[in-house]
């Protein structure tokens, strides 16, 4: 059946159909994650609204969008990391709960003098995810423990060590809901003044361009599609590949930390249950569409801190619910995996 | 003493849905599809079988709903896998996505509704439940009862069977089995609906047959010990059933322990049956170099590959 005989895979798919099956891909999957908001209750002419108009087009919508596209593009760039290497970070959600309370613990403890409280949380929090990453990078390398599993199930313990700290020592008694303290004024990045922007923008913005420099323009970055590419070949010629593969999902963890301390620092101004929720497959589906390059993470995290800010119009105005954007992120995902097919194979008849 | 019986009493209604759910996996993945959508099948079966039963179904009728709607999405699994040979870890992630979301948007009505599920084997032979042995198994329910025969019919049918045969051929050497007549791509999509039934059955279970009620994130990353749950068994049904027995017990110590007022760090002690899977699937790794994966496990098998 399903025609196996004359399926054969394209040697070189040409650019112009790898993209036409890609924006096919990406189209179906928002017409249908259209439809279901339709279905939900909002109105097709809402969508452009709140979509475009909202938040590109006005200045508050425009910071909110920026804003919220800062964490994003940080997650997004840990998950293109691993990618490029073919290693799964699925647990970049844990890495990045582990950096916000690198952060949290620097500004609530007072740590050092003030003026480097920022730069010392932006190192802890580097370090603290990629401690955790590395944890399974280890049972990785040493006993082939699949790292899908890993990196997830210590997704889980992170939160659980998270609920720990909120409901435990970190709690402030202020406060009737499991949240910190607020944070002191040394340990925030400093507003802008538009909206809800902050300093974290350059921040951000460095370390975009550095890793986008790293993958695209180094000899490590070369090392990296070799090894993803396939590994057998780089081992065969004499490539670093251990020490590649270990730099890179330690990034991973780096970045995925440095959002935890984007998002406490930044917007948050405190460690509360709802820091890290959604960016596991706000991640992937990120690095995904944007096919693991820097800058194309950049472009997708915007376009997705556009979807967060008009789901956020949506929730408040058509009582859209939270698993929202959930769904319309696994419906485009599966959508344009379903129309790679179109450029990867072709079904020719044996001559 | 006291609390030893309660423990042990409701360590099978944790292990029914991980046994469940990864039979559904092992079936899968022997023939070759790695499945990693298992929290998002189980959260769609759990919440279609509760609106199910919510709306004045029997809740046996209800676990068929669930099962069903499972399928459905292991279906859309299946032709993005198997038929357009799309990358399976990546698929299944955005199965879970869907299915979170999915249940995230449609069951938001119906959550924290409770109802009348599946009754337990007391409340059906009215027993007594003063003795410790009536204790024990006055909780249980048909389900769990059932499994046991249940999860040695699907051994022998993998294992002895001839369909069981081609099943496992597929997923260790599909040109092989291709050439002795196996059509691999009706094996693979017949494997992922499988999965999503005894998925969806799973999720069924915990809504209809433990809690009586629907909530979000209900699944609370049952798939996803699942999916570690196969490794651990290396793709055998009779190990996973001791296996989830192991995890089960760890995951009914907290509300256990909580239930009789002992002073401990609840989240660290949540923490557990995560870093025991992590610990089995290390010892796992390290114990056997035959590890028992389908050598086919999550690549894409085309007929221009045969050699």
């Amino acid at each position: 059946m399903l025609d196996a005989a004359f399926l054969v895979r394209r040697q070189q798919p040409g650019l112009f159909l790898s993209a036409l099956s890609y924006a096919g891909g990406l189209a179906f999957g928002l017409a249908i994650s259209a439809m279901l908001l339709v279905q939900a209750g909002v109105p097709a002419s809402a969508l452009i609204d709140e979509f475009l108009v909202a938040a590109f087009l006005t200045s508050d919508g425009l910071s909110q969008t920026v804003t919220a596209a800062l964490p994003l593009i940080l997650v997004g760039l840990a998950s293109a990391v691993a990618m490029r290497v073919r290693f799964w970070n699925i647990g970049v959600e844990g890495q990045l709960w582990l950096g916000a309370v690198a952060a949290t613990w620097v500004a609530l403890h007072e740590i050092g003098p003030e003026s480097l409280r920022l730069p010392l949380a932006f190192v802890l929090a580097a370090l603290a995810g990629s401690g955790w990453i590395a944890i399974s990078l280890v049972l990785k390398q040493r006993w082939g423990v699949n790292e899908v599993i890993s990196s997830l199930l210590l997704g889980s313990v992170a939160f659980l060590l998270v609920q720990h700290l909120l409901f435990g020592i970190w709690r402030d008694p202020a406060n009737s809901f499991p949240v910190t303290a607020a944070f002191p004024q040394a340990s925030r990045f400093s507003a802008l003044g538009w909206g809800q922007l902050h300093a974290g923008l350059f921040v951000v913005a460095l370390i975009a361009l550095a890793v986008w420099f790293l993958l695209e323009r180094t000899r490590a970055g070369f090392y990296a599609d070799a090894v993803g590419l396939n590994r057998q070949a780089a081992l065969a010629t004499g490539l670093p590949v251990r020490r590649t593969l270990a730099g890179l999902v330690l990034l991973s963890g780096a970045l995925s930390g440095l959002a935890g301390m984007v998002v406490v620092s930044g917007t948050e101004h405190r460690l509360n249950q709802a820091v890290g929720n959604g960016y596991l497959f706000s991640a992937i589906v990120i690095a995904y569409l944007a096919r693991a390059k820097p800058f194309w993470v950049v472009v997708v995290a915007l376009a997705l801190g556009a979807v967060f800010t008009a789901g956020n119009v949506l929730k408040v105005f058509y009582g859209i619910s939270e698993g929202m954007i959930v769904l319309v992120q696994g419906t485009v995902l599966i959508s344009i995996l379903m129309a790679q097919f179109f450029s990867t194979y072709s079904l020719n008849r044996p001559s | 003493m006291d609390f030893l019986i309660g423990w042990i009493a409701i360590i099978p209604n944790y292990a029914t849905p991980l046994v469940l759910a990864s039979l559904g996996l092992i079936i899968c993945e022997r023939a070759g599809i790695l499945n990693l959508g298992a929290e998002g099948l189980m959260a769609v079966g759990a919440m279609s079988a509760a609106i199910a039963v919510l709306f004045g179904n029997d809740p046996w009728a209800a676990l068929a709903v669930g099962a069903t709607a499972a399928m459905a999405l292991a279906f859309l699994f299946g032709v993005a896998t198997v038929v357009l040979r799309a990358d399976q870890t990546l698929s299944g992630l955005a199965v879970v996505a869907i299915g979170l979301g999915l249940t995230g948007v449609v069951g938001r009505p119906y959550v924290q509704k409770t109802f009348v599920g599946i009754p337990n084997l007391g409340d059906i032979f009215a027993l007594e439940r003063d003795t410790t042995l009536g204790r024990i198994v006055a909780v249980q329910d048909p389900i769990t009862l059932a499994l046991p025969v249940t999860v040695g019919l699907l051994w022998w049918w993998l294992m002895r069977s001839r369909s069981g045969l081609r099943l496992r051929a597929v997923g260790e050497n599909p040109a092989a089995a291709d050439v002795a007549g196996v059509d691999v791509q009706i094996v693979q999509l017949g494997a992922v609906l499988a999965s999503g039934l005894l998925c969806g059955l799973a999720g069924a279970y915990l809504s209809v047959a433990t809690s009586h009620v629907w909530v979000e994130g209900m699944v609370a990353s049952r798939g996803w010990v699942a999916v570690a749950l196969v490794i651990f068994a290396r793709w055998n049904p009779a190990r996973a059933l001791v296996g989830a027995l192991v995890f089960g017990s760890a995951d009914a110590l907290v509300p256990r322990l909580q239930a009789v007022g002992a002073d401990i760090p609840v989240y660290l002690m949540m923490t557990l049956p995560y870093l025991l899977t992590l610990l089995v699937l290390v010892i796992g790794s390290i114990s056997g170099r035959r590890s028992g994966e389908p050598a086919f496990l999550g690549r894409i098998y085309l007929r221009q590959d045969k050699h």
